[in-house]
């Protein structure tokens, strides 16, 4: 095709030299002052945040009556909210984690504004089980702890593992992330010239010096944590698709969705650090960082989970067919023709179809049209999830139990405060955290100059 | 006790600055650069660390369930055994991992004495530029003849700083 005549773009402009460099990417996060842009940004993210804390308040005091779920739909928003959030994340640790171990050059100047993005995601995935207990003040029982009741935990329950994954994922994302922070923290700490900036950036660093034994721990310690986290965020994905796996109800009984659930995650992930980074290194003036080798990759990357959904969905039907279970082919016919029939075709559209624009590398350097495909994406994972939660389980196996789902006001309120809280979890870290990580910048030069 | 801390523009030219004080100068040293050496090997505890916390982890993990399962709270279901070892793994994996991560950062914490938020050799103007693109070396000494030694084995390279500072 067309590779001869558009040169391949370098992971960094070769004219950058460390300092200059340093000094570029720290000058972001010590201006006195925000952006305009940044403010214009931040006070409608944390409105929104607002509109979450208000959601949940009136959650916790009126119920989860105030959400649109009922029977036979008694999964809704909270879990079609859960799972493509926990995907939204995934985006940022397979490029953290996996292309770290795979040593691609080109993560380097993504993979903090992508595990940036997987912290908040998660952040907004978790918090939704919790809600959707329906007396959450008891999510303690989730603990196998000694216990008055002397009751245990149900082990062989995929809630229950899911649990367990998600709280794992958490806890892991924001340690591997901070220690992945601590040479840029110090580096701000030394950079900064004002008293509070050195204060807060000097307690980060915990007094990291960059000493010899400090850097042979933190490379080793790095590496093997990459190498937990890889195979940790592919588990969470299989477990969130254990959890609808393992039920019997009708369009999720079905073997092949661990796999399907981590394609997907990884869809909708690629897609946000796209639909992030587009806007974000023009914003922050980061072209010589993130070029355009980085935007064409992620591209690509988005081309390449969109054709492992497009199989999942293929062998979704396929196996709809090719099993003889009369309320299967009952729901896909709902699925494809009834009252949801819209959410199925549009999801078909914005995952699978527009992304194959994508094979034309002209289009894949048109930078408006990349960022509508990512949102695109962002969208349709969304309604792929509305699919899995609500057309399913609106056509049970006994036709006396089918019903309809709606969401209510509060429903979208509190999906709104997610997106809120989210973006303004981001911008905030977009302030005050270097959003290139500074320290691999450094051997990047290196090895450009070498 | 002094220290003597000299600057070098990059990795090579510390590297010979390290041969020379190591083959003259009987006295700690120790260095201080933006980035990791390449000619410093990433050999470390931590990975141990890290692999036995996890499969400490896991195979706590998977003790604990089955305890649970078969002889705190066994629970017929349909016959089925009570030790079902498969409906384990999910658990015993996911909380592996979490106790080789935290190991894995708490262990880096330790392992290089942090959080050690001041140490005399901040008090050096120059020393602010070992986390943006100088390459340190720090010697601390309490024998002055060492100290001298080190002074004019480091002047003699010419660095762009040398400083003394309290030990």
């Amino acid at each position: 095709m067309s590779t001869t005549q558009l040169p391949m773009q370098p992971v960094v402009d070769p004219a950058e030299s460390p300092g200059a460099m340093t000094d570029r990417i720290a000058a972001i996060v010590l201006r006195e002052r925000a952006y305009l842009w940044w403010w214009l940004l931040m006070i409608p993210s944390a409105t929104l945040a607002g509109v979450m804390v208000v959601s949940i308040l009136w959650l916790f005091y009126a119920g989860i009556g105030i959400w649109g779920i009922d029977w036979p739909v008694v999964w809704g928003f909270a879990i079609i909210n859960y799972v493509w959030w926990i995907g939204i994340a995934s985006g940022g640790t397979f490029i953290s984690a996996l292309f770290f171990l795979v040593r691609v050059e080109w993560r380097t100047s993504l993979n903090r504004l992508a595990e940036s993005m997987t912290l908040f995601a998660a952040a907004c995935a978790g918090i939704y089980p919790i809600l959707h207990l329906g007396r959450p003040w008891f999510f303690y029982w989730l603990f196998p702890y000694p216990n008055t009741m002397t009751l245990w935990p149900q082990f062989r329950s995929p809630l229950f593992w899911d649990f367990c994954a998600i709280l794992a994922y958490v806890v892991s994302s924001i340690l591997f992330w901070y220690l992945g922070a601590i040479p840029d923290f110090a580096t701000m700490r030394d950079t900064s010239v004002r008293r509070r900036p050195q204060l807060f950036y000097g307690v980060l660093a915990l007094g990291f010096r960059g000493s010899g034994r400090e850097w042979r721990n933190f490379r080793a310690a790095y590496a093997v944590l990459a190498a937990i986290m890889a195979p940790m965020v592919c588990s969470v994905h299989s477990i969130v698709g254990l959890d609808f796996a393992a039920a019997q109800t009708t369009g999720w009984h079905s073997t092949q969705f661990p796999p399907f659930f981590v394609f997907g995650a990884v869809l909708s992930g690629f897609g946000m650090v796209l639909f992030l980074a587009l806007p974000l290194r023009r914003l922050l003036r980061l072209e010589a960082f993130i070029t355009g080798r980085h935007l064409e990759v992620l591209a690509r990357l988005l081309l390449v989970s969109s054709l492992c959904v497009i199989y999942a969905y293929m062998m979704d039907a396929f196996s709809t067919y090719y099993g003889a279970e009369p309320a299967e082919k009952i729901f896909f016919h709902e699925r494809v023709t009834g009252l949801y029939a819209g959410v199925y075709w549009s999801t078909l559209l914005l995952n699978c179809v527009l992304p194959q624009l994508l094979w034309w590398r002209r289009l894949r350097l048109n930078q408006a049209l990349v960022w509508l495909i990512s949102s695109g994406v962002i969208v349709g994972m969304w309604l792929e999830r509305y699919g899995i939660v609500v057309v399913s389980l609106h056509r049970p196996k006994l036709p006396s139990a089918w019903g309809n789902f709606t969401a209510s006001i509060w429903d979208w309120a509190l999906f709104a405060g997610t997106v809120g809280f989210f973006f303004a979890g981001l911008l905030v870290v977009v302030r005050l955290v270097p959003i290139i990580s500074i320290f691999e910048m450094r051997e990047i030069l290196r090895k450009r100059q070498a | 006790m002094t220290g003597l801390l000299a600057a070098f523009p990059s990795e090579q030219t510390l590297q010979s600055a390290l041969a020379a004080l190591r083959k003259e100068v009987l006295a700690p040293i120790e260095t201080h650069t933006p980035q990791p050496l390449e000619a410093d090997p990433p050999r470390s505890v931590l990975p141990l660390v890290i692999l036995l916390a996890g499969l400490l982890g896991a195979f706590g993990t998977f003790a604990l369930e089955a305890y649970a399962t078969t002889a705190s709270y066994p629970f017929d279901i349909g016959r089925r055994p009570y030790f079902s070892w498969p409906a384990y793994v999910p658990m015993a994996f996911e909380m592996g991992a979490l106790a080789a991560v935290a190991a894995g950062f708490f262990g880096f914490l330790i392992a290089n004495r942090l959080p050690h938020l001041y140490d005399p050799i901040d008090e050096s103007p120059a020393f602010r530029r070992a986390s943006r693109d100088a390459f340190f070396v720090a010697v601390r000494t309490k024998d002055p003849q060492q100290a001298a030694r080190a002074r004019a084995v480091l002047e003699a390279l010419s660095p762009i700083s040398l400083e003394e500072f309290l030990a």
